[in-house]
């Protein structure tokens, strides 16, 4: 009976296993991929003693080590999924050890659940995990120990090197030794106490003995070790919870019942999992943000440069944040839609057109990616490199190092990109695009061959001018004075004016285009042509643009339930949403 | 038993090693030098310098180094990736040769020849340089910034400590650390951000200061030591800072408006005088002739911001000073006038010896680090002549600059290497006013500045190793108690 529930345990334990596989290598990877772009893990032995020197350095390391493979999400996945599988493993030796409680089994997938909620949130580092890892393994070891009197001297000698490894979980392990001999009753009372205040001596004096040694660390810091949390200034206490689970897990296997009889254990066994199955899923609905996921895929399809995908997300549900609907449009523009298109969809002002630069490491990042294809290379240059410096544990970002690499490229200024393009040589998944690009570093013909760079070179202002929040018109102004056939430059500063609904504005610049539009009039530009049109003459028909049959019928339809009707908002949104006239009178 | 079995391990290991190493034997000799990095070549260096590692340019599979000492001594090193000269006989051999010159010869080992290279004579100074330099390491951003800190670094060797970092107190912002005339015991330094603070350190004691007053702009900026050390002379700007578009440039950091204050240590007051903070000029970078009785500072005429900001000039000019009585002369004299030359000053440095007054010169603004035109030039205080450092400068930004405490060694940040990352050099000058090519400071590594994604700001020379009790700064950071300067009105 044992035996099956122990088959029982193995099978949910890869059960377990295949969920969180499933879930965050598929429903949820684009937070995977996300999390990816903020830290550069680098082959190199500089990279490795500057990471490990300090307490749960190690844990650190080997956190953004398996965090790379995030590039590739289902892989990343597969790494999660294996460490919290092996969590549950090392528990249940761990609670067995207490008391062998087969029925009671299920319970030791708690830390692991619990960790895979905490997970769903982007700030929850890997080596937090790892840093529990590494305690249970220490703590494995210390079971297999015989003798009582080197169990206790491995436990002392473990303490500080599990510190300087895994950072604050050495605390788990200590109390974890402690319970086990009090349990194991295999040691008097009177060592039982020398042994805690030994440990618990080790515990409050190993952090303020590090911080003789690393000094410019906080305390606070010095305590927790590695990085369970992107913000340095922040522990969070689900992390202690955690630990508690991992603690009280085992101590409960020592105090549970131990049944006889086959169909009481299976009906506990069975409760269990239909409890802790119902709160991971509650768990994971409140942890998960699938809004958050839906901007990450928007960036990713935005990144991998496959603006057919983001249209086609869009046209299964409308973007609606200002970042989400600027990458509808720079997937719009890229496809040559924008200005047919680009009011079926929601559109929220100019912000969703080119955002403005916020102090954070998320936003310019992805913003950078609007600025970088219009051509404001020197802006897109500063978004991510400002992007990176505000990753708030202080790495940097290959997606960042990217595309400064790029952006120093297309300026010349090789040097710099070489720099860059060096670092990205020690990487694993850009490794490959650097050997590439080191090899056209000063080629100008090659840098030519290349569309993108060359659209870029060729775009770029030759004008130099102050890059402001507030004058994104003029800016844009400046690049199209530059090159009339700049169709992108067009169509943002037309596409700027009509968000803003500055028609004059529109109006004035509209004759620009006619090398690049040639004789057909853009729908929207139609719409907004004839509204104008309309403001100071009676018929709008008379219009004298080649404005379309189906513009001029259903301006007047629009303009009679406008005109009549006080509330016409909602009579005009079923059929008139997709109009440039209805975001100009209902839209902020 | 044990002990043979260690000679068998070790015997062959050490027989070995040398055959590891290459004889040169009839190399093809060629008259050009080698390519180096960092550019060693014919530079001066003081005799207590770290080793000036380094690597050659190019593709090769092993490079071997000759160091012979004009009066003894020779070093031989040979290595698949870089010349580390080990520090001992590198000490030695300048000890030795301390006045004269090393004269290294380089070959390089290109698809299975040895090529060796026309050697190059490295001069030893007979000028004493200071203990080591204090610097602040951050990347060269825009407005965010991450990991950061003041470090200090032993000239002699490559030990780099770290003063102050930001992991302590994350978030913070440091910068402007200044000494009074490189004593290593009397440093101001400033805290940004929410822990924000002026510290002042001093033999008896670290205090933490808000220098921002209602009657000043903002808190006190770029600060200068009066020599006493109880003055220190501080600039209070509003500042802000642009993007350029064009590929070529890329910050661009404006004064709104700026003024000149001075505190005074002993009574806590700040105060100025109307020819410090006029209306219609802008006053910024203070600093003190060294017998401590004149104020060099830039001065501008305002300009609409940030629209012209490409118009916007400094002069160099200088106002007398009575340390007795805290006051200042009713005359400002122009040394260096903006508009005639149509270029703009920055950083005036005066030597302290009295001497000279260093300065930044470029087309316009005042924070020269993100200009490529950025020079060093010299002021003969006595004669009143100016002239570009032509023997230091580079076609890239060459900017902030410091003297050694004897005023024959300056350092200064330049982005010669790639445009954009500040590194430090260090060049002599003696009596006569003759510059010598500056040597980029020394690391372990000699790729260390092409990998490195720090710049290095405002490199202060200091005599010796600053202590700075790190738990005090952080316990009164935290505290947010902080001494008020009070202002004296006029």
């Amino acid at each position: 009976m044992n035996k099956q529930i122990q088959y029982t345990g193995l099978a949910l334990n890869m059960l377990f296993g295949l969920c969180v596989f499933l879930f965050l290598g598929y429903f949820y990877r684009y937070h995977l991929v996300y999390q990816e772009q903020f830290q550069m893990f680098l082959f190199t032995s500089d990279y490795l003693a500057e990471t490990t020197h300090k307490p749960g350095g190690f844990a650190d390391y080997a956190g953004r080590f398996f965090t790379q493979f995030y590039y590739i999400p289902w892989l990343g996945a597969l790494f999660i999924a294996l460490l919290l599988m092996l969590i549950q493993r090392q528990l249940l030796k761990i609670a067995d050890n207490f008391g062998k409680k087969p029925a009671f089994m299920p319970l030791t997938f708690i830390p692991s659940l619990f960790y895979w909620i905490l997970l769903c949130e982007e700030h929850y580092m890997l080596a937090g995990v790892i840093s529990l890892v590494m305690a249970l393994m220490a703590m494995q070891v210390y079971m297999q120990i015989d003798s009582k009197r080197l169990r206790i001297v491995y436990a002392l000698l473990m303490l500080p090197m599990l510190y300087w490894l895994a950072g604050g979980t050495y605390v788990v392990f200590a109390i974890l030794c402690i319970l086990l001999e009090i349990n194991a009753k295999e040691i008097t009372r009177m060592d039982i106490l020398l042994y805690t205040i030994g440990c618990l001596v080790l515990i409050i004096a190993l952090p303020l003995l590090a911080r003789g040694i690393w000094g410019q660390y906080p305390l606070s810091k010095l305590w927790s070790g590695a990085n369970y949390y992107r913000y340095q200034t922040i522990f969070p206490s689900t992390i202690l919870l955690l630990w508690g689970t991992v603690i009280l897990v085992p101590v409960l296997f020592r105090y549970l019942p131990s049944f006889t009889r086959p169909g009481t254990k299976w009906i506990w066994t069975g409760a269990l999992i239909m409890a802790l199955g119902f709160l991971t899923n509650k768990g994971i609905i409140r942890m998960a943000d699938w809004q958050k996921e839906e901007i990450m895929t928007y960036d990713y399809y935005i990144r991998k440069q496959q603006w057919d995908e983001v249209i086609r997300m869009a046209n299964q549900k409308t973007p609606m944040s200002p970042l989400s609907v600027s990458f509808l449009n720079l997937a719009l523009c890229k496809q040559g839609l924008m200005s047919d298109q680009m009011f079926r969809y929601f559109q929220n002002g100019p912000e969703g057109l080119m955002p403005s630069f916020v102090r954070d490491f998320t936003m310019p990042m992805m913003a950078g990616e609007v600025y970088y294809h219009l051509g404001f290379v020197n802006t897109a240059q500063r978004f991510a490199f400002e992007a990176m410096e505000a990753i708030p544990d202080f790495q940097k970002s290959s997606r960042a190092v990217k595309r400064l690499a790029e952006t120093n490229l297309v300026n010349g200024e090789y040097v710099v990109a070489g720099k860059y393009l060096r670092m990205l040589q020690h990487t694993l998944y850009y490794r490959d695009w650097a050997n590439k690009t080191w090899t056209v570093l000063r080629d100008e013909k090659k840098i030519e061959a290349n569309p993108e760079w060359s659209h870029l070179r060729r775009y770029r202002t030759q004008t130099d001018f102050l890059f402001s929040e507030q004058e994104k018109e003029q800016m844009l102004g400046v690049l199209l004075q530059q090159d009339f056939t700049n169709r992108m430059a067009y169509e943002y500063l037309m596409a700027y004016c009509l968000l803003t609904k500055d028609l004059q504005h529109f109006f004035s610049y509209y004759p620009l285009g006619k090398e690049i539009a040639g004789q057909q009039i853009p729908l929207s530009y139609q719409e907004a042509l004839i509204y104008i049109w309309g403001l100071s003459n009676n018929d709008p028909t008379t219009i004298p643009y080649p404005v379309s049959a189906d513009v001029k019928r259903r301006v007047q339809e629009y303009g009679r339930v406008y005109t009549n009707y006080q509330n016409s908002e909602p009579m005009l949104k079923n059929q008139f949403s997709d109009t440039y006239w209805y975001y100009l009178h209902f839209r902020k | 038993m044990k002990r043979n079995f260690l000679y068998i391990l070790i015997i062959p290991f050490l027989l070995l090693m040398p055959a590891c190493r290459e004889t040169i034997s009839s190399p093809q000799v060629q008259d050009n030098r080698p390519e180096i990095f960092p550019d060693y070549v014919e530079v001066t260096v003081p005799a207590t310098i770290a080793p000036l590692n380094f690597r050659a340019t190019g593709d090769y599979s092993k490079i071997n180094a000759v160091i012979k000492g004009s009066q003894s001594g020779e070093l031989d090193i040979q290595d698949d990736e870089s010349i580390r000269i080990h520090p001992k006989a590198w000490e030695r051999l300048l000890a030795d040769n301390m006045g004269g010159s090393l004269d290294i010869t380089v070959s390089l080992k290109q698809e299975g020849e040895w090529i060796q290279y026309a050697s190059f004579p490295v001069y030893i100074s007979e000028y004493p340089i200071d203990y080591g330099l204090v610097y602040r390491l951050i990347a060269p951003g825009y407005e965010v910034y991450s990991k950061m800190g003041i470090y200090q670094r032993n000239l002699s060797d490559f030990t780099q400590t770290a003063l102050l970092e930001n992991t302590l107190m994350p978030g913070t912002c440091m910068n402007c650390h200044s000494f009074c005339v490189t004593n290593p015991r009397q440093m101001s330094l400033h805290l940004r951000g929410e822990y924000g603070a002026t510290v002042l350190m001093s033999d008896s004691e670290t205090r933490l200061y808000n220098t921002k007053t209602d009657q000043t702009i903002s808190a006190c900026v770029y600060p200068y030591w009066h020599p006493s050390g109880k003055y220190i002379a501080y600039s209070v700007n509003q500042t802000q800072q642009a993007f350029h578009e064009i590929k070529s440039e890329r910050v661009e950091v404006l004064d709104l408006q700026s003024d000149i204050v001075v505190y005074n240590r002993e009574t806590n007051k700040l105060f100025s005088c109307p020819l410090l903070k006029s209306k219609a000029a802008f006053e910024t970078y203070p600093s003190f002739s060294p017998d401590g009785r004149t104020m060099y500072f830039c001065t501008a005429e305002p300009k609409p911001l940030p629209g012209e900001y490409n118009h916007l000039r400094y002069s160099l000019c200088r106002i007398s000073f009575d340390p007795d009585s805290g006051t200042f002369g009713n005359q400002v004299d122009t040394l260096i006038n903006a508009r005639e030359l149509n270029k703009s000053v920055s950083t005036p440095r005066p030597s302290y010896d009295g001497k000279y007054i260093m300065y930044t010169l470029a087309d316009y603004g005042n924070f020269m680090i993100w200009h490529r035109e950025a020079d060093l030039w010299l002021l003969d205080v006595e004669t009143g002549e100016t002239r570009a450092l032509t023997e230091a400068n580079s076609d890239d930004a060459d900017s902030y600059h410091s003297w050694s405490s004897n005023s024959h060694w300056f350092v200064f940040g330049s982005r010669r290497i790639d445009g954009l990352y500040t590194r430090p050099y260090i060049a002599s000058m003696d009596e006569n006013g003759k510059v010598t090519k500056p040597f980029l400071v020394p690391q372990n590594h000699p790729s260390y500045y092409e990998t490195s994604l720090y710049s290095f700001n405002v490199p202060e020379f200091v005599s010796g190793p600053v202590k700075m009790d790190v738990r005090e700064v952080e316990k009164k950071a935290l505290s947010k108690e902080r001494i008020p300067f009070l202002m004296v009105n006029d």
